[in-house]
């Protein structure tokens, strides 16, 4: 028994340690933003622009198409049966709660931790393991600088901007649905969206953009920087990398969800 | 008159990582502690196995790790002691050649010595590009400038980071292992660029080495050796 308390007490301190350090990591990548040379700026500034490249561009097609086959299937599913039942208008409810706030934001985070959040680990752990991320350290570059903050604000931009791209190819897949499947026009379908579309919808989308970007960028960064005992570390990084970016988007997603109501 | 580089007592067996990333150290089997005094425009080679902590000596003088003792003195700073953007911006005026090279896989040898350059000057663009292409023409790589660290020999890489490492054209120079692998021909070249030339007092620039093992041609070439064994100066090697 007390080998078990012993067991989940270490256990715990680990955990706490890591989310510690994790917090301590972000806080000081953030912290450097301020302190970004002049001179260094325009470098970080291509590193961001590559970053874009990576982690917005290479996922357009990614994202239109889970986003039109997720929108396609819900509703062709249930726009039948809420025919029967008389309660058609509740398809624009349907789109905007469920997809639109909910599932859109979550699955393209998803999307981005798969691609970006697995590639950002693996590389830093790479220039970590060979010995990269010490040389800029000792040729006066703060890779928080130069390796952290682009990664970071790519992530940001990217994220929010798939999340809305999602958002209007599941409404337009939703409409040719709605077209194709019920008895509905496509003029009234729009309406019934945009009815149900608030400000608080669009604010929320762009929340949850910033807060799940910013996991993705944090997260794999942190991981892949925390490589010590060599190459074979680098898939285990991975992991604990999207692991763990995969588990805090839906902590926060819950928190946004449960703040709300 | 302070000497460009000075340890005083540091124990090399109780080292701890400063920097962000970078893979863990191998324990040191230290007794005591290391002392050395490196005087201006000499070239000073410390040799040793990998337990004796002759690898720890480069990260101590950029301050890229730490001892809870003793001190190491650069250019007359100390500079652990300095806050950690000081330290960025004191690195600067050192070259510095890691173990391994250290060489940015994802940019060519050019996009890499252009890098500090572009990072840490206020330099103008078209005077950066002018350092950079003389650089390369001095250490014959105008040729593979193009090309990936992964795309060009192990001679090719090691004369990439030396370039790199000169970029501030700095009067102190760490070199960690710059020697493995090279011929004692590309070795000798390699140390007579970082020394870059010579005066009345010795080389232009004062180069500290670390190392295992110095080739046969080059004994001749530094101005004094030592040899490091459980993290104290053994004897003159």
């Amino acid at each position: 028994m007390l080998g078990l308390l012993i067991a989940v007490g270490r256990g715990t301190a680990r955990w706490l340690a890591r989310v510690g350090a994790l917090a301590r990591f972000a806080f000081e990548a953030l912290a450097s933003l301020p302190t970004l040379p002049g001179a260094g700026r325009r470098v970080a500034a291509r590193v961001l622009l590559n970053q874009l490249r990576f982690t917005a561009l290479q996922a357009v097609g990614l994202i239109v198409l889970l986003s039109g086959v997720l929108s396609y299937l819900t509703i062709s599913a249930t726009i039948t049966q809420l025919s029967r039942v008389g309660a058609s208008e509740l398809i624009g409810e349907l789109m905007v709660v469920v997809i639109v706030r909910e599932l859109g934001p979550l699955l393209t985070a998803l999307a981005v931790v798969s691609r970006s959040g697995t590639a950002i680990t693996a590389e830093l752990a790479t220039n970590t393991v060979l010995g990269e991320v010490r040389a800029l350290e000792g040729l006066g570059i703060d890779p928080y600088h130069y390796l952290v903050l682009p990664r970071l604000f790519g992530c940001v931009v990217s994220v929010s901007v798939l999340i809305v791209l999602f958002d209007v190819i599941a409404v337009f897949g939703g409409f040719l649905a709605a077209v194709a499947f019920g008895d509905m026009s496509g003029a009234r379908y729009l309406g019934i969206v945009l009815s149900n579309l608030t400000t608080q919808d669009v604010v929320l989308t762009m929340v949850k953009g910033l807060v799940f970007g910013a996991v993705i960028g944090v997260i794999p960064s942190y991981e892949g920087l925390s490589v010590r005992e060599g190459p074979t570390e680098i898939p285990q990084a991975v992991i604990r990398g999207t692991v763990g970016s995969i588990v805090v988007i839906f902590l926060f997603a819950a928190l946004i969800v449960g703040a709300l109501q | 008159m302070t000497p460009p580089l000075l340890f005083e007592n540091v124990p090399l067996g109780r080292i701890r990582r400063s920097t962000i990333g970078g893979p863990a150290h191998l324990p040191v089997d230290a007794e005591g502690a290391f002392s050395l005094e490196v005087q201006a425009h000499q070239t000073v080679v410390v040799l040793g196995d990998e337990a004796s902590g002759v690898n720890l000596l480069g990260g101590l003088v950029l301050a890229l790790d730490r001892v809870p003792e003793g001190r190491v003195l650069v250019l007359g700073t100390e500079v652990a002691t300095l806050d950690r953007l000081a330290q960025l911006a004191f690195r600067r005026k050192l070259g510095y050649l890691p173990a391994g090279d250290g060489l940015l896989q994802n940019l060519s040898l050019r996009d890499n010595i252009r890098l500090p350059l572009r990072f840490g000057s206020d330099y103008r663009p078209k005077d950066i590009e002018g350092r950079v292409d003389v650089i390369l023409a001095q250490l014959r790589l105008t040729r593979v400038a193009d090309r990936r660290p992964a795309q060009t020999n192990a001679e090719e890489r090691r004369r990439a980071a030396l370039g790199r490492a000169l970029a501030f054209d700095p009067d102190l120079v760490v070199l960690e292992e710059p020697f493995d692998g090279l011929t004692e021909r590309a070795a000798a070249e390699l140390l007579e660029l970082a020394r870059g030339g010579e005066v009345s007092e010795g080389g232009r620039r004062t180069v500290f080495v670390t190392g295992q093992d110095l080739p046969a041609l080059l004994r001749r070439r530094v101005d004094r050796q030592v040899r490091i064994r459980r993290g104290r100066v053994d004897v003159p090697a």
